[in-house]
């Protein structure tokens, strides 16, 4: 029903895509691309396979999707992209003006990077996201598992039982037909919290390996969504010494994250810390990892105090314009600011015996 | 830098070329620049057919004298500039992209890159009815922008779905993947792209610096030989198929807060114009968060350090009138 682009068709054989994966031949590859005999044959000597079985890598290469060929059965259309991007749900985010000014809501496919001063809520965002994203479709959700990287060890299961009762019990309000009443069945606190796949990592180099075998995991697991990274800076922060270390890592980590967004057709949400930079004698508050790593998140989310409110800001999008929305974070997780604002037209009001509850007691 | 491969000249087989290897010589220019006499005793190759290579050699990869006047003649007959749509941009590079050259936009995080990239494929698609290439290494091409682009210039959605149908994207993640593509749009690909209506016009690459700066100032330099390779299929592929290469860019940050176009001195060589594009962060604009200014760092036409100022909204602006042609300051106000 889906394809998941050539790297999962291929992983099927290590062997193969282990070779493949070795850049060197892909270089070696690419460098001879007027002559497929010789570079069949030199393929061959340097891999140790079979004709047959060089051939089969070559041809899967030269129609991969991972674009590798300027072959146009690797290309499509500005107007296939455009089809695209409109087959693919995003992730609501249980705030309708947040959701309303992304399009919809976090966009799978693409990478969206969540930056703010610790408490102000980047880690509520990514648990309701981590329970937003398996809402059954019949509801509108995109009915996905998720994997969640932990860096900073601020995983709370409480606090994600809590998201997810609160998510469940908002579908089971508003199931209205037998399909919906049938999806509300399987939508529990319990499947959610089996469909979280949690990995924590505990420095850069365990996030690295991680990334680097996550292409794999996702492969065997087809109905992942999504991937939260909760926090990126974090285990980046020793590095500080190496800036222009760290900086490469990290340019290696984009690429990464954006080739799997749209080879899995995830949606790949990333936390930042934020910093001070002193410029033209001014000190300002930036997001960390430097000015490098802002090109790698395709959306950048920033979140901020504005005296006592809590503001959310598209800073950076290729089809948005920065736009502010209030928002809070409730126990039962990320909300729209205004209550008589709340997303979905048929409002069920499962918080109003929380209406006197302090929303300010959860940390980012 | 051009490594010896087998088959490149008559003569030059396997055995030779393990041979010239365990001598020293790997590039052309290696072997070009050698001592041929000696190369032939220690490589046990009559002189004769080493001189006959090195002449195939240097016939293949040799610059050739040519006239100024020829070379002229060449440029009004073949060089074509495209409009990028945008009436400031355009001022800035001399009424527009070249075709035959590389032409960059460098600048920071959320300065306009992609904006402006958009802009220019969809002017080309559709103001020329031409066809544009857009590889795309970030993931950061947006298909509901250039729609919207679109609908600002027309209401006729059958205009805008053959508008889009004439920008092919590539989407890849790494140089290896990039080479490829450029090498085989160079052997024929770019034909193919122009069979289904209007001629490629311009190749996009938005961004070289992503896939090449995670291989760069390591230890080994390969980022820096593969930086080469993209350089120059970009360049010959910019000439032989008299398209407008259009390149991106990220940018350093010096000590003293000085902003610098990215991949460091030998890349800087490569665009023959360099736009750099920052935020506009003076008092007036934070009503206007889509202001942004573009200043040309190189340029063989204009002064340098010319400076325009353009609102990213631009492009968003409503159609009516003498669409495309629009002044700036019409959407001031
Ligand atoms: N529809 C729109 N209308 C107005 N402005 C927009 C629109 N969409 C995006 N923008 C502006 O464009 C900015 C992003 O620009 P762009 O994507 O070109 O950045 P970039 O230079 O390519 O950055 P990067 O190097 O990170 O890719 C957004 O922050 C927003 O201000
Ligand atoms: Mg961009």
């Amino acid at each position: 029903m889906q394809t998941y682009g050539q790297e999962g068709a291929l992983n099927t054989d290590t062997e193969l895509s282990h070779v493949l994966h070795d850049s060197k031949h892909q270089a070696a590859f690419y460098v001879e691309e007027n002559k497929p005999q010789d570079l069949l044959r030199s393929f061959i000597s340097e891999t140790g396979l079979s004709e047959e079985e060089a051939v089969e890598v070559l041809k899967a290469v030269k129609g991969g999707g991972g674009g590798g060929s300027g072959d146009f059965s690797a290309s499509l259309t500005a107007l296939e992209l455009l089809q695209k991007e409109e087959e693919l749900r995003s992730i609501v985010t249980f705030s309708s003006q947040l959701d309303e000014s992304l399009g919809g809501g976090i966009p799978v496919g693409k990478i969206t990077e969540v930056c703010g001063v610790p408490g102000i809520g980047k880690t509520q965002l990514c648990l309701q996201l981590a329970v937003d994203v398996q809402v059954p479709q019949c509801f509108g959700g995109v009915e996905g598992q998720v994997m969640f990287i932990d860096t900073e060890g601020s995983f709370l299961l409480q606090r994600v039982t809590d998201i997810a009762a609160a998510a469940v019990r908002h579908c089971s309000l508003l199931a209205e037909d037998d399909e919906q009443r049938a999806a509300t069945e399987t939508f529990t606190v319990e499947t959610v919290l089996s469909n979280i796949f949690l990995v924590r990592c505990h420095d850069h180099v365990e996030l690295l390996a991680e990334l680097h075998l996550l292409p794999d995991f996702l492969s065997q697991h087809p109905k992942i969504r999504l991937l939260v990274i909760d926090s990126v800076a974090f285990p980046f922060r020793l590095l500080f010494d190496e800036l222009s270390q760290r900086t490469r890592l990290l340019n290696g980590v984009g690429q990464q994250l954006i080739t799997m967004a749209i080879n899995y057709n995830i949606s790949v949400v990333i936390t930042n810390q934020m910093t001070t930079r002193i410029r033209d004698g001014q000190s300002h508050i930036v997001p960390a990892l430097g000015e490098c790593w802002g090109h790698a998140p395709t959306i950048r989310l920033l979140l901020q105090w504005e005296g006592s409110r809590r503001l959310a800001t598209i800073f950076k999008s290729p089809c948005h314009m920065e736009t502010m929305v209030q928002y809070q974070i409730t126990p039962e997780g990320f909300r729209d600011a205004d209550q008589s604002e709340m997303p979905q037209s048929k409002q069920p009001r499962m918080d109003t015996d929380q209406s006197a509850a302090d929303p300010k007691e959860t940390s980012s | 830098m051009v490594v010896l491969r087998e088959g490149m000249c008559p003569g030059l087989d396997e055995d030779l070329l393990r041979d010239l290897r365990a001598a020293d010589i790997k590039t052309v220019e290696d072997l070009v620049s050698s001592d041929i006499e000696g190369l032939a005793q220690k490589c046990s190759v009559s002189y004769k057919a080493l001189f006959a290579i090195r002449r195939v050699l240097l016939a293949q990869h040799t610059a050739f004298p040519v006239s100024g006047a020829d070379l002229y003649e060449e440029l009004l007959s073949s060089t074509a500039i495209l409009s990028t749509g945008n009436p400031s941009l355009d001022k800035l590079l001399d009424s527009g992209l070249y075709t035959g050259e590389i032409t960059e936009l460098s600048g920071g995080p959320g300065s306009g890159k992609s904006q402006v990239c958009f802009g220019v494929a969809v002017h080309i698609s559709y103001q020329l009815k031409q066809s544009v290439i857009y590889i795309d290494t970030t993931g950061g091409l947006a298909a509901s922008r250039l729609l919207q682009m679109l609908q600002a210039e027309t209401s006729n959605t059958e205009e805008q779905m053959e508008a889009l149908q004439r920008i092919h994207v590539f989407r890849l993640f790494d140089v290896y993947a990039l080479l490829g593509c450029l090498y085989s749009l160079r052997s024929g690909g770019l034909q193919q792209a122009s069979v289904g209506g209007g001629s490629v016009k311009a190749v996009i690459v938005d961004s070289v610096s992503a896939v090449i700066s995670p291989l760069l100032g390591g230890k080994q330099n390969e980022g820096m030989s593969l930086m080469i390779q993209v350089a120059g299929v970009l360049k010959t592929m910019a000439k032989d198929f008299n398209v407008a290469a259009l390149v991106t860019n990220h940018v350093t940050r010096s000590g003293s807060g000085e902003v610098q176009p990215g991949l460091g001195v030998s890349w800087s060589h490569i665009p023959r114009t360099r736009i750099l594009l920052e935020r506009v962060e003076k008092a007036a604009a934070v009503s206007r968060p889509s202001l942004r200014s573009a200043k040309l760092i190189k340029s063989s036409r204009q002064p340098c350090h010319i400076k325009e100022e353009f609102d990213l909204q631009w492009w968003s602006r409503s159609e009516k009138g003498s669409s495309g042609k629009r002044k700036l300051d019409e959407t001031d106000s």
